[in-house]
Order: C-alpha cells, then structure tokens, then sequence
C-alpha cells in the first residue's frame, strides 16, 4: 500500500510541473506588451516601465520567470496584479463562493445519480430505466449555458422558486446553477452506477452470494452494491475537483463571484497574474484530488493495494 | 421464515419419512430468449441419499449445471423450469414459496462452483463471506460467526487459519479459494451439496486433494453429494452413481463401476472409448465425430442419432428413445441398449 | 465536471476514464450467463444442414443497428443536418448576412419561421448556416485526434515501458489542465479566431481520452493468446497491430469518437458564447446564443432556435454512439 502512495505521489509531480508550465507559459509568452496594453493609450515614462517590468520580472527568460513564479508560491505569494492587489487575496475571496457551488453541484449529483442509477440498474429494461437512458442523453447533449438559461426562466422566473442571479439570498442563491453545473455530471454519474450494477449482478459472486441463501436486500445492498460503487466514488471524488475549476459559464450566468468569473475578467483584462493564479491552485487542487482518489480506490478494493 | 420450514419437518436431520433424500422427476428447464427457445434440460430424472455420491457428465451444454441450478431454485428469467418435480425430503420444492427456498438454500442444500475466483466476492475477506452463513441463517454474532468460521478453515485445512481469516480471496491459491469454497458449502452442515466441477481450474495434485477432502466430510456427515463434472477420471475417483447427460437429456444411469465396465448407450461406449484408460491397453483413442447439438435445434428422435455410430435410420431419427431399465439397477435411452451392452461384455470377456 | 463537457477529458457516457485502474474482470456468470451454453450452441454449425450464420463483431453489429429505431431515426436526421450543412441554399432563399434594421427581433412570422435577429437578418437562414460550422469543426476535430489517439495509443499499449510511461504522463499533464480554462487561456493568444483555430485548440485538447481508450485495448490484445501465437510465428509488429490488435481494439475508441463530436460541438458553441471561440462574422450557434442573452425573456426565438438546433445536433451523436456501443458490446446483449 506505501509502494502504491509512494509511486503515485511521484507520478503527481511532473503532472503539476508540466501542467503549470504550460498555463504559465501560454500566458507569459503572448506577444505584445501588458503593461502597455493596460495602460492603453495613455503614455509611460520608459523609467516606469522598467520599474514595473522589473516587478513583473517580464524580462527574464520564461523559465526563469516560470521558476521565480513557483519559489513565490511556496512561500504563499500568487503575484500581485497590476493595480498592486496581492493575487492571493482575490482568490482568498473568490474560492469559497465557487466551493459552495462545487459542493452544491457535487450533492446534487450524487445523491440524484446514485438513486436514479441504482433504480434503473435493478430493474435493468423497465420503464425506470429506459426512462434514465433517453433522459440522461437529452440532458447531456442540451449544453450548460442553454441549460443554464431555461432553468432560469422555468424555474426562476416563470414560477419564482429559486433567485436567478448573486448570491445575496443566502444558500438559496446556491440551488439553481448547483442543479446547472452538477447536470452533465449527474448523467455520468446515473449511467455508470446503472451500468456498474447491471454489470456486477451478473458476476459470479453474486451468483455464489445467492446460492447461499442470503435474502435479496443482502445480495445487493451489500454484495453486489459494494463492488458497483468503486467506480461511481472514484469518479465523485476526481469530479469535485473538476467542478472547482470549470464553472466558468455557471457563474457567468448566474453571475456569481466566484473564481470561474474572475478569471474570465482578468483574461479580458490581461491580469496574467490572477489566471495564472488561479489556474494554478485548480491544477493543485485536482491532483490533491487524485491523489485522495487514487488512495480512496485502494481501501474500497483490495486488489489494489498489493500492487 | 426458519418457523414454517421447521413446520414443514424440513429440518430434521438425518431422518425423512420420504424414500430418498432428493428425487427429481421428468424436470425440464427452458429458457425462452432471442435467438428461440433454449430447452437447457428436457426431462431428467434421478435420486439421492444419504452418504450417495451421484455423478452427473455431460459435455458442455448437455445441461448439466442448469439442472443443478434448477434443484438451488437459481434459475431466472429469461429462465423458467417448465416441467417436473423437485422432491426433497418428501416435498416438491417448486411448490414452496420463494422465502421456504431461500432458507433451504445454502443451509440445507449448498452448492460449489467451478472458478472459486470469480466465485467469491473480492472485496470481502474470506472469513467475512464464511461467516455470513451464520450470521444471516442462524442470527449469530459477527464475533461468534467468525469463531465458527475459524473452526471451519481448520476443518477444511487451510494452514495458518487464523491469520489469513482475514485475508482476500486474491491471496489465496487456487486450491485454498475452492477450499473456502467448501467451508462456506459446508457450514450450516446442509444434507446436500452439490459441486459443480469444482476442480476443473485446478492441478491434478489439487484435484486430488480437493476430492479427498469432499470424501472425507461426506463420510463423516453422510451428506450426499451431486459432482457435476466433465471429467471422466474424477467421477472414477469419487462417485457411486452416475448420470450420462447430453443435449439436456439423461442417457444412461446406474452404478459407475458398472457403466464403465460395460456401458449400455452408444454415448457413453464413445465416452469411454475416447479416453485412455489403465485397464484397456493399446489401439488409438477414438474422439466422437462431431459436436454437440445446439440446445435450440435439439435433433429430432434420439438426440445422438447424428453422431451415432450404431445409428439406425428411421427409427432412431423418428423416435425419441424412453430412458428405461435396461438390467437390475441401469437405465438407458436407446432403443438398441441390449446391443450395446451386450457387444460391451463381449468385448471385455 | 465543468461546464462544457473537456472535450477528451470528460467521460464517455458510460465511464469515465479509469487510467490506471485496473480492470475489474468479472466474468459473465451467474443464472443469466447459463444462456451462454445454449445461445454460444446456437451459433455453431449443426450437422445435417441447419443454418450456419458468420458472427463477426462488425457485421453483427451492423445487423443489430439496422433494427433499433433511435438508430434509424439519429441517422436520418443526422443526413439531413449534413445536406444542410453542405447546401443550406437549399432550405432557404434568404441571405444569412442581409441586414434589415426595420425587422430587429421581430418573431416568428410567415416566410420567416424564425423570425429575425438583433440586426433585423433571418434566422433561419441563420440557423441554417451555423450547421456547417457546427459540423466541419465537430468531425475534424474527432478526426484529426482520432488518428493522434490511435498511433499514440498504439505505440504506448504495444512497446509500453518508456514509451507508454512518456505518453502516459503526458496524458497525465494535458488532464491536469482544466479544459475550458486551459481553452479559454489558448485562445485568448491567439490573434485571429477562425475555424482552425479554434479547431486546432480543440484538437490539442481532446487527444488523451482516445488515446487512453486505444491504449487499453492494445494492452490487453497484446496480451491475449492469438497475438502471442502470431508472434511466435514471426509476424511483424505492423502486421499484428493492423491484423489483430486494430480491428477489435478500435471499437470503443469509435464509439467514444462519435459521442466525442457531439462533445466538440457544444464546446465551441461553449467557447463561442463566453466570446473567446468563432469571431465575427462567423455564424455560429454559440455567437447566436450569446447576443440572445441579454433579450431571454422579451424575444425568445433568439434563444430557442440556435438552442434547439444545437441540442438536437449534440443528441443525435450521443444516440448514434449509444447505439453503437449496444450493437459493438456482445455483454449488453
């Protein structure tokens, strides 16, 4: 099991290193100047822009820059913007907010798609089922953004039950572009628990499990549900992650502050710092996620662990 | 549910007012899918007692672990038995309702099956998957259950118990897993067990250990024992009885010592023919032409009559051959059984 | 999962990629898995004349599409969105780009059965238009990672150690980067949006699920019997890849592919709508919905047209790589 961690956790870092090089590089390696771009057409002494290029370090080759990035990071430090704003401090705001909203989609998902999926799996080609099939695939093949507008005119417009936009009623807020953000992976998440059960039922141990005469709610609540939820859990528990760096359209229609937002605006605004920032922390959030995974799988099969 | 089987007298041991311990009569199991009607298992009979091992052979597909799971009461949609009777003790099991099955299944009537790998759940120690026997039958205590267990392991073998009660069937070698296999089989001490070929994923050496072990528990709890097996030498080993399928039907029945000496079913003769044998020296082994019928297009009359080589067209193409009593204590389905046997004892005298 | 579906880095609608996971082999069995005795029986030759039929995996699964009518009904709409694709001219006599600011979001009306957008153009023949845009960059995308997926693929399944170890990793980084950030980054670098483009992001991003796809399917046909068989007999690396390991192995990497275009789909229209994808005067579903936006509720069609031909495109790849894994899955059956 050590043998395991251990080989994962080194597979982790050249993932990181490469993936934040690549973000950092894309950002930094644009032609053109940003501090000129930021200033538009307003006039800079050369002084000052030496100054602020210094700050920047916008003259070191990029590997260099790449790896003062990281040494700062180690020590806390995401960059400053332009304006001078640590960028730690925004994404120390805007973290929380889509948190919420990734638990929120998470929840949802989960509970709807195990229930939906365990149901349709039990009874494989009743009306339950087929009824999960052709919904899951209008559900996935409506994109988020056309999702994300007809929830808000069904349900908060047309009949007023959950507000719209912001966040300033409370967790309330929280509900609609939960339900938007977490529906795509509802789908997959239903589908492979059906699937994983249909799948597990048909095994010899549950064949064995019935041959020794346990009563049908053991045979599948504990034989044959324990084997079928490995793939489903993994999969939570990597989505998480997921949902905390992609709810960019979520949070711009339901106009949430959230960290999916702000990077959108500094792209716009050439805030290198504060994408690079927080594309960053996502990167690190997702491989901790892995990991946690990767560790999770070992204790619910184990198969794994003496590898 | 353990009340009504009590009423019912299912669970006195040992002794049964009924004539044997298992009669199964004219059962037929057939399942209705796409491709047409599967007819698994067209009328087989056969009985069993106390301290009897019955072998029951059969080519793959000839129905043979249909049949078993027909008596387990295992069989599903788009399965269904659609004939026949499943005495035990003196009452039709297909008559009881669903919850009197399932709480003679596995403790009174238990099965082992062939890939003890994929036959046991791999994420349960192997002590859990025992001791759920008693936990599940008889309402014991997780700790009690796996005191039981303990004993179990030991009884069956497996060294250092103790420590590997915890262990994962994946750990374990092949033998090992069948043997749990058999613990589990054996725990609530059932009057039946049935193994289906539960040594053809192991080595010879196994084999031999896994049947010895089967022989030594049947001899102390005088259970009786159904082996489905394909292999000819193991039903030498261990079996009284014997039971030849093919195509879902039964084609010879009797005592082994007796079949095999002198079988009374062209089937059967090839069978023997087929394989090399210590008590027949010389000649080629002769493999039987042709393979086994597809059990949607069963072939019409005697279903060997195409591989037949003692086939007499029309009358073994038109007419089903009953399976009846050939001499004392042997049945055969041939119309010419006689012959055969007689062609048998010339042949060895 | 984040908005869009990560082109290549989301799940098939069945399962997301395990990577590394091993594969859990559990065998058919059980009560249902008996019929295997007597349907395998079925398919064998009987002596004296029954009917022998060839069960290959392709030709069965042709046989098995022909009669599911989602199959039938996703195709044929499909065709169609194809011919107009193609020849939108046909559908519609009206100019896509002809403004008339008199007609700004007038609705639906006669002649003009999805009435007309902000700057007073038609939108049907709008509607129309986008297909083409929708389709060109959903196919080329999948095709081009296709082919990146299958030899990467192949070579890290068949050589594997370092091979498979580079490739893997790199898979590895390219999942670590959150796809629609990581899109949005790109191509806010690039200097003119246009089809290849956004085509060639699209790409980039999507390649490692198919190749993760194809590598296990070669890992595991390396390993099975035939090929080591057809080693021992001195057959060339090339000549197993194309003879044995490809034609089966490429199965659920096609599957994936025609669901992955109903992917790539919404994801420019995604990329489109946030304002990073197509430019300006590209007619794209997704520029469509982004001027809807802000008229939801006082001129709807603006929303609903492009919504529903997007939807419906996306869907009927999603049915056609539904079937498609039904019909190439002797498990399902």
């Amino acid at each position: 099991m050590g043998r395991y961690i251990a080989r994962r956790l080194l597979q982790a870092i050249p993932v990181f290193f490469g993936a934040t090089f690549i973000v950092f590089a894309m950002v930094y390696a644009i032609p053109g100047d940003p501090i000129r771009a930021l200033n538009g057409e307003r006039p800079i002494s050369d002084s000052a822009m030496q100054q602020l290029h210094e700050r920047y370090n916008l003259d070191d080759p990029l590997l260099v820059q790449y790896g003062k990035y990281i040494w700062g990071i180690v020590h806390g430090d995401f960059g400053k913007t332009f304006r001078g704003y640590p960028v730690i401090d925004i994404m120390k705001e805007k973290f929380p907010v889509t948190f919420r909203l990734a638990l929120g989609a998470f929840v949802f998902e989960g509970i709807v798609g195990l229930f939906a999926g365990i149901l349709a799996g039990l009874k494989r080609g009743s009306f339950m089922d087929n009824l999960l099939l052709i919904s899951t695939m209008f559900i996935a093949a409506i994109p988020v953004f056309v999702l994300g507008f007809l929830a808000q005119i069904m349900l908060g417009i047309q009949f007023r039950i959950f507000p719209i936009a912001g966040i300033y009623n409370g967790w309330i807020s929280y509900v609609l572009p939960s339900i938007v953000l977490g529906s795509l992976s509802l789908v997959y998440i239903a589908r492979l628990t059906r699937t994983s059960l249909v799948e597990n039922m048909r095994s010899d141990y549950i064949r064995t499990a019935e041959a020794k005469g346990l009563p049908r709610s053991r045979v599948v609540g504990r034989h044959a549900l324990r084997n079928s939820l490995i793939p489903v859990v993994t999969y939570l528990g990597v989505d998480l992650g997921t949902l905390m760096v992609g709810a960019i359209i979520t949070e711009g229609i339901f106009n949430i502050p959230g960290v999916g937002r702000e990077i959108f605006l500094a792209i716009r605004g050439q805030e290198g710092a504060v994408v690079v920032g927080i594309v960053t922390a996502g990167i690190m959030i997702f491989i901790v996620m892995n990991l946690f995974v990767d560790l999770l799988y070992a204790v619910l099969d184990p198969r794994i662990r003496y590898e | 549910m353990r009340h009504k089987t009590e009423a019912l007298g299912l669970l006195e041991r040992g002794s049964t007012t009924a004539e044997h311990l298992l009669d199964v009569r004219d059962l037929a199991v057939e399942f209705n899918t796409d491709y047409g009607d599967v007819h698994a298992v067209n009328g087989i009979s056969y009985t069993l007692d106390h301290g009897e091992t019955l072998a029951i052979l059969g080519e793959s597909g000839s129905g043979k672990t249909v049949s078993a799971l027909a008596v387990m009461g295992l069989i599903e949609k788009p399965g269904r038995v659609a004939s026949g009777e499943i005495v035990y003790k003196g009452i039709d099991l297909l008559t009881l309702p669903d919850s009197d099955r399932r709480a003679i299944r596995g403790a009174e009537v238990a099965m082992i099956f062939q890939d003890a790998l994929s036959a046991l759940n791999p994420v349960f120690s192997v002590g859990d998957q025992i001791a759920e026997m008693f936990m599940v039958h008889r309402g014991m205590s997780r700790k009690d259950s796996m005191a039981k267990a303990l004993e179990l392991m030991d009884r069956v073998r497996i060294p250092s118990a103790k420590e590997r009660l915890r262990g994962y069937p994946h750990q374990f070698s092949g033998g090992m897993r069948q043997r749990v296999m058999i613990a589990m089989a054996i725990s609530l001490d059932p009057e039946i067990i049935i193994a289906d070929e539960p040594t053809t994923a192991l080595d010879v050496t196994v084999q031999a250990q896994i049947m010895d072990l089967l022989r030594e528990l049947q001899q102390e709890t005088k259970m009786g024992l159904i082996l489905i097996t394909h292999d000819l030498s193991v039903v030498a080993d261990v079996a009284d009885n014997l039971s030849v399928m093919y195509a879902g039907r039964v084609m010879e029945q009797g005592s082994v010592w007796d079949i095999y000496d002198h079988p009374a079913h062209p089937y059967t003769e090839r069978l023997m023919h087929s394989i090399p044998r210590l008590d027949r020296k010389g000649g080629r082994l002769d493999p039987i032409k042709g393979s086994p019928p597809s059990l949607i297009y069963i072939p019409s009359g005697c279903p060997f009559h195409p591989r037949c080589p003692r086939v007499r067209i029309p009358h073994c193409r038109d007419e089903v051959p009953p399976l009846r009593d050939v001499v004392e204590g042997r049945l055969s389905a041939c119309h010419y059984a006689e012959e055969v046997l007689e062609d048998e004892k010339a042949a060895i005298s | 999962m984040s908005d869009t579906q990560r082109p290549g880095g989301s799940s098939d609608l069945l399962e997301p990629d395990e990577e590394a996971r091993p594969e859990d082999a559990i065998a058919a069995g059980g009560p249902g898995g008996v019929i295997a005795e007597g349907a395998i029986a079925a398919t064998a030759a009987v002596e004296g004349g029954a009917s022998v039929y060839q069960a290959s995996l392709w030709g069965d699964a042709w046989r098995q599409l022909r009669r599911k009518p989602l199959f039938i009904i996703s195709s044929v709409l499909l065709l169609l969105f194809t011919v107009v694709a193609i020849a939108p001219g046909l559908f519609t006599n009206q100019d896509p780009t002809f403004q008339d600011l008199s007609k700004t979001v007038q609705a639906p009306q006669a002649g003009h059965p999805f009435g007309y957008d902000i700057l007073g153009r038609d939108y049907f023949a709008r509607v129309l238009y986008g297909t083409r845009v929708s389709l060109v960059i959903g196919l080329l995308v999948v095709a081009i990672d296709v082919v990146v997926a299958i030899v990467l693929g192949s070579i890290a399944g068949y050589y594997g150690r370092f091979w498979d170890a580079l490739i893997a990793r790199i898979a590895d980084i390219w999942f670590a980067l959150p796809t629609v950030l990581a899109g949005i980054v790109f191509l806010n670098v690039m200097g003119e949006r246009g089809l290849l483009q956004v085509a060639f992001v699209l790409i980039f991003l999507g390649w490692p699920t198919l190749m993760r796809l194809m590598r296990s399917s070669v890992l595991s046909g390396r390993e099975s019997d035939y090929v080591q068989a057809a080693k021992a007999l001195g057959a060339s690396d090339w000549r197993i890849m194309r003879v044995h390991i490809l034609p089966n192995g490429i199965a659920p990497v096609i599957v994936y592919a025609t669901i992955s275009v109903g992917i790539i789909i919404s994801a420019e229209a995604a990329l489109s709508f946030l304002g990073v994808g197509l430019e300006l005067p590209a007619i794209s579903w997704g520029l469509m919905i982004s001027d809807a936006q802000n008229r939801i509720l006082t001129s709807p069609h603006l929303l609903f047209f492009p919504g529903a031909a997007l939807s419906l495109l996306v869907l009927c790849f999603i049915i056609l790589g539904d079937a498609l894994r039904d019909a190439l899955d002797p498990r399902l059956r």
